[in-house]
């Protein structure tokens, strides 16, 4: 794997952590209900998300910007197969970015009622149809300029629907292990074990569907299950397997330490241990990185924007996180 | 396009085109405020902390909400597009991708920036000592030029590319310099910048224009006027220039594009300016005023020089009649427009120079609340020109639009169509009722006590405790 496919990589694990986390908070209040507490929910969500939603989503536009400047190949053949599931995931990011803000705006009840319902729906359709595409370029139904079978047999199969519902499930469980965070951080003492009884029943959802999904790896594409379970994706796996019920258990036990760089880390090795394994390839079998790679040139520059992206970007980000987290704490006790 | 395609519907050449355009107009309207609208709200809170105005102060913040709505809109429309290369036109991508992307990752590194301080700028206000807030903030607007840069580097390569080597049509080399800053860059990027500075001065001036015909004339009316007002006006006679520079330029660079604009048939001498009009498939033109010989007046100094007409191009190299018409009346639009404003920005400084006030006319203020409009207009103007110009060329003569489309069935990409419109026809309504809802809340707080800080604006600090966990 070369720089530029690994920065690829860490692009899309930084928007499934990142993002993820975000469309969990989604996911959990679509699930909120209509109860005092369900509101209560409601509005930890929207306080935890607004600051830094936005900085997140970049991390998809950084990953297509590298994907066509750095792979134009591969970009195009994923493309062409794969568009209906590019168009859903999407649709559910403009409606969610939309009825998000319009929430701020909505004051009427039932207006209210409906932007919360299309948010949390849109927070369902992004994660899954994103995670499928992932499962089709697994699955080895995108061809070199184009799809080797119909572009609803590449689109939707076994493997794409399994990443999908196990995006689903890592981002319901991320979501509410940091919103366990959020709770601690407002003083929300009842939220707190609301979200932690949902980042438990989150963990083991993932579990369980995180074991069918290999399954599925297992009957429908075995050279990638060889290299997840016995080659370079195996530390990853390892990770993810070991660190979910990890999290879990701090949850359980109330024990309020490292649960959030865990968990961004069980998630994160998910989505590495998929890379790593398909590694060398872009398309199982078909494309490798070699092949694909752009001109040297071009692959020189995306390493600077890269190198400046690591020297410029994470400092600033890491004084927002930084700036959002005092300003929480400066509050005077009400 | 022929009608065959609209019905057999067997390519979806046309909805893509539509899509395209449609997405790209809507985003084009969020980059004026989005790219400077935070160096006039620095020069504002600049003009705050120098004079410690309160007022000033409390303008600056509000602008800093309408520019985080505004990005946070234009994030969302400037990812569906970077998607739009992959759903439309995987084809461009595939072989030009590591050129063209090139811009696109530099503007990926501002897109970062700008997100992450408009988070900090936003989040900082009372909560940083003021200057260190006002120097944070000072990262925007750099951020926003790079950002516009790299866009512009990326369409420039669409319309005069270099700085690649093909084999057999197949990108082999790339000269990373040469890709990034192509010919019409040096125009394009100029003409841009300028015209979203021009357009976000005179869009925020327009609402207190408004102000000022409605009978507001206090200090938060005038100051809030006077700077952003200046700003725009100072830059039109720039920008006079600068577009003719680019639309000379074109004469040599992209030949075709400019016989269109100048709906020129045939290759002559002693061409004349056509204004208005239309051209038809035999090369007349009906309805227009040509004005004789100023066309080669104006490409050549000389009512002599020779300008190159559209039957100098091959029928499939060049735009067809009705594109050209609509280059063509669009460049006429943007034209007229842009010197209207520099007729307005006149008129402002003379009174302003000759008289050391502001003017105190109703008829400058009709027109000074019109300025933002019509400068919106003359942007989405310019690039119709430019990319409807350029047609039927996706990367000047290297690849066709009709080459670079997606195979995706014409019935998909008409759902997508239809849904995107419907999705940001709502984006809009909400975000001109958030803004109006903002304006009304601004006025009545300020009837009520016109120096009371902020409070719990959206995206704005948040108050203390989330009032629905409140005690």
């Amino acid at each position: 794997m070369n720089l530029i496919a690994f920065s690829l990589l860490l692009s899309v694990t930084a928007y499934s952590t990142a993002g993820g986390v975000d469309f969990g908070a989604g996911i959990w209040d679509l699930l909120a209900g209509t109860s005092a507490r369900g509101r209560e929910a409601r509005a930890l969500i929207d306080h935890a998300m607004a600051p830094v939603w936005e900085v997140n989503n970049v991390w998809l536009a950084f990953a297509i910007v590298l994907c066509w400047t750095g792979f134009p190949i591969f970009f195009q053949s994923t493309f062409l197969s794969l568009y209906p599931l590019f168009s859903l995931a999407l649709i559910g990011l403009i409606l969610r970015g939309a009825f998000f803000a319009f929430r701020h705006v909505a004051d009427d009840p039932r207006s209210h009622r409906i932007a919360d319902l299309v948010f949390g729906a849109s927070s369902l359709l992004t994660p899954f149809f994103f995670a499928a595409s992932l499962g089709a370029i697994a699955s080895g139904r995108v061809g070199i300029a184009g799809p080797s079978q119909s572009v609803l047999a590449a689109s939707f199969s076994p493997m794409s629907i399994s990443f999908g519902l196990v995006s689903l499930a890592a981002t319901a469980f991320s979501g509410a292990s940091f919103l366990v965070g959020d709770a601690r951080r407002y003083g929300a003492a009842e939220l707190v074990g609301y979200f932690r009884r949902r980042a438990v029943a989150a963990a083991l959802v993932l579990i369980v569907i995180g074991s069918m999904a290999l399954l599925t790896i297992a009957l429908q594409a075995a050279p990638l299950f060889r290299s997840m379970l016995a080659g370079p994706g195996l530390p990853f796996v390892l990770v993810t397997m070991i660190l979910t019920p990890v999290v879990a258990v701090l949850h359980w036990r109330g024990i309020f330490r490292w649960y959030r760089v865990l968990t961004v880390a069980a998630v994160g090795s998910m989505v590495m241990a998929w890379g790593f394994a398909q590694s060398p390839y872009l398309l199982p079998g078909q494309l490798t990185i070699e092949q694909a790679s752009a001109p040297p040139a071009t692959q020189a520059l995306l390493l600077i924007v890269a190198a400046a992206l690591l020297l410029v970007i994470v400092p600033a980000m890491a004084l927002l996180y930084y700036l959002d987290q005092r300003s929480a704490l400066d509050v005077p006790e009400a | 396009m022929t009608s065959t395609v609209w019905l057999a519907g067997e390519s979806a050449l046309l909805p893509s085109r539509i899509q395209m355009a449609f997405t790209l107009a809507s985003h084009v309207l969020l980059v004026p405020l989005g790219v400077a609208l935070p160096t006039l709200t620095l020069l504002m809170e600049g003009i705050g902390i120098a004079r410690n105005d309160p007022v000033a102060l409390k303008i600056a913040r509000r602008w800093s909400v309408v520019m985080a709505v505004q990005f946070a809109v234009g994030a969302v429309t400037g990812t569906i597009l970077s998607f739009e290369f992959g759903i439309l036109w995987p084809r461009m991508m595939g072989r030009f991708g590591a050129a063209i992307g090139l811009g696109f990752a530099i503007e990926g590194l501002a897109f970062f920036l700008e997100a992450i301080f408009i988070g900090i700028y936003l989040y900082g206000w009372e909560r940083l000592p003021r200057r260190t807030h006002f120097l944070l903030g000072l990262v925007l607007p750099p951020a926003g030029l790079l950002g516009a840069f790299g866009v512009l580097s990326a369409n420039s390569f669409m319309n005069t590319p270099g700085g690649v080597t093909l084999q057999a049509g197949r990108l082999v080399d790339v000269d990373v310099v040469a890709a990034l800053f192509t010919r019409a860059l040096g125009y394009e990027f100029w003409h841009f910048l300028i015209a979203i500075y021009m357009t976000a001065g005179f869009a925020v001036a327009s609402v207190y224009a408004v102000a000022w015909l409605r009978g507001r004339r206090d200090h938060y009316q005038k100051l809030a006027f006077l700077v952003p007002f200046t700003v725009a006006a100072a830059l039109t006679p720039v920008q006079l220039v600068v577009g003719d520079l680019s639309a000379r330029a074109l004469v040599g660079d992209q030949p075709a594009k400019f016989a269109a604009i100048e709906l020129t048939w045939r290759t002559r001498e002693q061409n004349p300016e056509v204004i208005g009009g239309l051209i038809d498939d035999a090369g007349d033109v009906r309805f227009g005023i040509a004005v004789p010989v100023l066309d080669s007046i104006l490409v050549g100094y000389s009512p002599n020089a020779v300008v190159r007409g559209l039957t100098d191009f091959a029928a499939n190299a060049r735009p067809s009649t009705v594109e050209a018409n609509i280059a063509h009346l669009a460049f006429d639009a943007m034209v007229g427009l842009g010197l209207a404003g520099a007729a307005l920005a006149a008129w402002y400084f003379w009174v302003l120079l000759r008289r050391r006030r502001l003017p105190d006319s109703v008829w400058f203020y009709r027109l000074a609340a019109l300025a933002g409009a019509g400068c919106y207009l003359a942007v989405e103007a310019g690039w119709v020109t430019t990319e409807v110009g350029r047609q039927p060329w996706i990367v000047y003569g290297l690849m066709r639009v009709s080459d670079a489309v997606t195979s995706a069935p014409a019935s998909f990409v008409w759902t997508m169509l239809a849904t995107l419109v419907a999705v940001y026809a709502l984006i809009a309504y909400f975000f001109v009722t958030l803004l109006l809802r903002l304006a009304a809340r601004w006025r009545r707080e300020d009837e009520k006590s016109p120096t009371a800080p902020e409070e719990g604006a959206p995206y704005g600090p948040r108050p203390a405790r989330f009032p629905e966990l409140g005690s």
